[in-house]
């Protein structure tokens, strides 16, 4: 696993840490994942996704259900 | 803007702030003036100019002089106009033979103690003295000059800045007081009585040794020239003058530029700028010599790898080959592969461009700026709880203050000018709550009345906001009907009932605070029962793991109470740099076009499409810390950066060196050879704020204007040269002047749709939103409600940070800033300033030294996860025992050695504040320190043009 991978699992973890205090398990997960949407580059959404699609092992259970429906824009 | 010089008028005593008018006559003629207004400053409305010596229209009226003695109808004797108030139905008269005998005794007097030099005195042609012994017809000196006298006083030169020769001092007092109510310092005195008194700094010291901040304020009161620039001894007295603002901290002090030619005399805070009202700090008044020193890039450089030597070439050759380094990466690595950064240091103009370039010419997002690393975390938060990634208030606003929280700030230091404003107010009698884990100079403030300060451990600002929101709750504090008419009730009743819990309860978090839970209770019971309570807050907010909760948690702390949306309260980030809020405001982040508008509303997008005919991408770019980490993965390859010095200024140096040196084309412009620089391939010349035409925005959203004092020393203006830039990319811009691209922002930016040159000229300032709605600005945000309609209160889940101590790593590494100093010190150590802090030290608590066996001024090696360095020790009791302390502002260093990735989870801002280290005595300076100084020595040799030697790498 790379350096930016692990770094990605750190942030996409602190992120669910967080926002899990808000409302049910699934309006937590949609925060983490509008904050993923709104913030991160295509790029890092992309490897983050391969990630869980992968393997996912050490993401958060929350960092997983976000992440489980988070998708990518093509772009220009 | 020039205007030949015209110094300000004095109108003698401060302005009355009374609506209520009284009138009055004087020589005859009619003065209506509020009531409280001076006789003398009536009179100088009138510009009926009374004389007078000690008197100071930014001092209370003192009246020692007497030469300002008037005779008023029915009133015995002649009283001073200064200290007299002007009543309704007075009858004043300024000048007859009696007042005119009286004036000539009194200047007899002084004369008759003063050199009679005035044809060599650095004053000449600018002295008060002079002025008033012209004014008042002085012919001879009965008195001789034999008599006892000062002529012989010893001069203190020891300030860099500024003389002092007592020789020339009429003991007017004006320095005193403008040390004590200008600054707030009170580091002058008069010493001795009667004939014997004298200026004294400190106890009879010398100013250097005094507590002196070294402000100016005193030079700029004296009416003589026992206090003197140094710089107008040298060159004589000014010719011209131009209004600018300074380019140090978030301030953003208005100041004339006093001039002859295109040289800098001295620069002196503007009475006119609303920021400062003509005060200023050691940075802004003194430090402007960089901007002429031998080490400015004057000339365009290229070279193909960082072992070459750098070649001058000229503009052109150096943009083509910057475009075409660009391209080609492009070509190889895709799109996405480049990007760039801009700096707090530049304009709102320079800023714009290079996010247009970017998302533009470059056909991304990876565009990003210095706030990633200081006051994002404000951004998101304030956005997300009140709606506008902005403070609430005006500087001004602490003046209607009743109890003064500052949390992670140090504004004495930090942002002088409003730490003596708020001093101001706290000697007024406002309370003072700090929340920092150092005792900072503000808890010092002399005539302090109640002060509490709640030295927490670092990284635990969450629970104690969360603790004090508890008790605000729990106690029945809230302000209910501020909430229900202006707060979502769902977002509230979620975080009412998340707040009650007994964890967050003082006594439940004082074991991970370190702060007793009675302090924690009588701070909040403070805040919430004043009737207008202000929250500041800076750095030791926002550098941390949960940098953005924090601040939620203070909006919430604000909302809850009642505190927005009038004068006195609000929440005011303390912004490190000079345009900190405006290159955020510009569009500098990658997931915002300017305004703050996401690159996702495809309507926003499409009026920025629309404007500069080229279609945008609708995902976010890669901040600051993503670009390192893709670099170092070999899918980021190309950069911009503008002003900014990433190699020293960002966490975890080591980590950021390998991102640069993975970088196939670095292009820099700055001023001088940075440690970024260090790593680049091109190397454009920048331009100092003294050289070009723009805005910066400063920390109460205040739109001031930068003009251009002197010609670039290498011929083009920053935006000049991103514009070559974008050209040469094949992406046209064709702007004049920095007005065209403000007038470019203000269609594009709903904040901004009002502002333009022509009203910044009318206004002096304005304070955005600048709209249809607010024509003349905004000096107060949310009065009547908030950008997203009502206020959200965020949850904000205390989780300590990752960055703890263990037995390897015992102590807590939280780093900062000093007064002399700015930010990564290209500009200020180039500098007098240097006397003051010429070396970044270690503070370390006494028990933590004496445990270790240190002493002050040992060398010390400090080791963290991320690397280790060499710094002197300063004993010192400002940090809690197990907190160590140091500053970043020369390279050298290596204080971001240390320092480590650890960043915020909303924004990636570093977590600065808080890193496990160990310290220890050492005798050499850390490997990294070593390699430094000989990559340093390289880097020098081949800005030369000489070839490196053989083996250096």
């Amino acid at each position: 696993m790379s350096n930016q991978l692990d770094t990605l699992i750190l942030m996409a973890n602190q992120i669910a840490a967080n926002n899990s205090h808000y409302g049910t398990e699934a309006e937590a997960a949609e925060r983490v994942r509008n904050h993923l949407k709104k913030f991160w580059a295509r790029s890092m959404k992309q490897q983050i996704i391969d990630y869980l699609q992968n393997d996912g092992s050490e993401l958060s259970p929350l960092a997983r259900q976000a992440i489980g429906d988070l998708d990518v824009r093509p772009g220009i | 803007m020039l205007q030949y010089f015209d110094p300000n008028k004095d109108y003698g005593t401060p302005a009355s702030l009374s609506e209520k008018l009284v009138t009055l006559e004087i020589d005859g003629v009619e003065v209506t003036v509020p009531e409280g207004t001076s006789v003398m400053r009536a009179a100088a409305m009138a510009d009926i100019n009374i004389p007078k010596l000690c008197a100071s229209d930014n001092l209370e009226a003192f009246g020692s002089c007497r030469l300002c003695a008037v005779q008023i109808e029915n009133r015995r004797g002649l009283p001073a106009s200064c200290t007299t108030p002007a009543e309704a139905g007075m009858k004043v008269w300024t000048q007859n033979d009696k007042l005119a005998r009286l004036r000539r005794n009194i200047m007899e007097l002084y004369i008759s103690d003063h050199p009679l030099d005035c044809l060599t005195c650095p004053a000449n042609g600018n002295c008060e003295l002079q002025d008033m012994a012209g004014a008042v017809g002085l012919r001879e000196v009965r008195y001789g000059f034999d008599g006892e006298n000062h002529l012989d006083a010893e001069k203190d030169h020891s300030n860099p800045y500024f003389s002092f020769d007592p020789s020339k001092c009429i003991v007017c007092s004006r320095c005193v007081r403008a040390c004590e109510e200008v600054q707030g310092t009170f580091a002058l005195t008069i010493d001795g009585r009667g004939f014997d008194s004298k200026v004294s700094p400190g106890q009879n010291e010398a100013f250097m040794d005094s507590e002196c901040v070294s402000c100016g304020a005193c030079v700029q009161a004296c009416p003589t020239s026992t206090l003197m620039e140094k710089s107008v001894i040298d060159m004589g007295q000014p010719e011209h003058s131009v209004v600018t603002t300074c380019a140090y901290c978030g301030v953003g002090c208005s100041f004339k530029a006093e001039m002859k030619g295109d040289q800098v005399v001295r620069m002196v805070p503007y009475k006119g700028g609303d920021a400062n009202h003509g005060h200023s700090c050691v940075k802004g008044r003194f430090a402007f010599g960089y901007a002429t020193h031998k080490d400015r890039i004057k000339q365009p450089m290229i070279r193909d790898a960082i072992t070459d030597p750098w070649r001058e070439v000229s503009w052109d050759e150096a943009i083509a080959f910057a475009a075409k380094r660009l391209k080609e990466v492009q070509g190889t690595y895709g799109r996405e592969s480049i990007g760039g950064i801009t700096s707090s240091r530049c304009t709102n103009e320079e800023t714009y461009l290079v996010q247009k370039l970017v998302r533009a010419a470059f056909g991304n997002n990876n565009t990003d700026t210095c706030a990633r690393v200081c006051h994002s975390p404000t951004g998101y938060g304030l956005k997300t709880t009140l709606g506008e990634s902005a403070g609430t208030q005006t500087f001004d606003s602490v003046m209607e203050s009743d109890v003064i929280v500052v949390i992670g700030a140090n504004p004495t230091d930090a942002h002088p000018v409003f730490g003596s404003l708020m001093r101001k107010r706290l000697r007024e009698g406002a309370e003072l709550i700090v929340i920092d884990p150092r005792r900072i100079d503000l808890l010092k403030t002399p005539h302090l009345k109640d002060a509490q300060h709640l030295p927490l451990r670092p990284g635990t600002n969450v629970a104690i906001v969360n603790a004090l929101a508890h008790v605000i709750v729990t106690e029945g504090l809230e302000d209910t009907d501020f909430i229900a008419s202006r707060c979502d009730d769902k977002a509230y009743q979620a975080w009412r009932e998340f707040i009650l819990e007994e964890r967050h309860a003082p006594e439940a978090v004082e074991a991970i605070t370190g702060v007793p839970a009675d302090k924690v209770r009588r701070a909040a019971r403070t805040y919430a029962k004043a009737p207008n309570g202000a929250i500041y807050y800076g750095l030791g907010v926002t550098e941390h793991s949960q940098g953005s909760s924090m601040v939620m948690g203070i909006a919430n702390l604000a909302m809850a109470t009642g505190n927005i949306g009038r004068e006195g309260v609000g929440v005011n980030p303390l912004r490190g740099q000079n345009n900190v809020q405006g290159s955020c405001d510009m569009g500098s982040f990658p997931h915002e076009l300017p305004g703050y508008q996401h690159v996702a509303d495809d309507a926003a997008r499409a009026r920025f499409e629309k404007s500069w005919g080229v279609k945008l991408d609708d995902e976010p770019g890669l901040r600051i810390p993503n670009m390192f980490d893709s670099a170092i993965a070999g899918t980021f390859k190309a950069l911009y950066v503008q002003g900014e010095d990433i190699a020293q200024s960002d966490p975890n140096t080591q980590h950021v060196e390998a991102a640069l040196k993975s970088l196939e084309c670095l292009i820099v412009q700055d001023i001088f050879l940075n440690e970024t620089a260090k790593f680049a391939h091109v190397l454009l010349p920048g331009s100092t704020f003294l050289e070009k035409n723009g805005t910066f925005t400063n920390a109460e959203r205040r739109i001031n204007r930068v003009r251009k004092v002197m010609p670039p020393v290498a011929g083009k203006e920053d935006w000049e040269v991103t514009q070559d830039l974008a050209n040469a990319l094949g992406y046209p811009m064709n702007y004049a002047h920095p007005s065209e691209i403000m007038d470019e922002i203000a269609g594009l930016t709903p904040s901004f749709t009002g502002v333009s040159y022509d009203k910044l000229e009318q206004l002096g300032s304005i304070q955005w939103p600048c709209n249809d709605q607010y024509p003349e600005g905004t000096p107060t945000m949310h009065v009547e409600d908030f950008p997203i309609g009502r206020g959200q209160f965020a949850i904000t889940e205390y989780v300590a940070t990752e960055e703890r101590t263990t037995s390897r790593f015992p102590l807590l590494l939280t780093t900062g800033r000093i007064l002399s100093q700015y930010n990564v010190g290209a500009q200020t150590r180039r500098t007098d300033n240097q006397v003051w802090h010429d070396e970044d030290v270690l503070e370390v608590h006494p028990s933590d030294a004496e445990l270790r066996g240190i002493q002050d001024g040992d060398w010390l090696g400090v080791s963290s996860r991320s690397g280790q360095t060499v710094l002197r020790a300063r004993i010192s009791d400002r940090m809690l025992p197990g907190v160590v302390y140091t500053t970043f502002h020369h390279p050298g260093s290596g204080a971001n050695v240390i320092t480590t990735d650890s960043s915020d989870w909303a924004t990636n801002c570093p977590e600065y504040k808080v890193t496990a280290v160990q310290v220890e005595k050492v005798s050499q300076p850390s490997e990294w320190q070593q390699q430094f100084r000989s990559f340093e020595q390289l880097q020098h040799q081949l800005l030369r043009g000489e070839k490196a030697e053989s083996g250096a790498s």
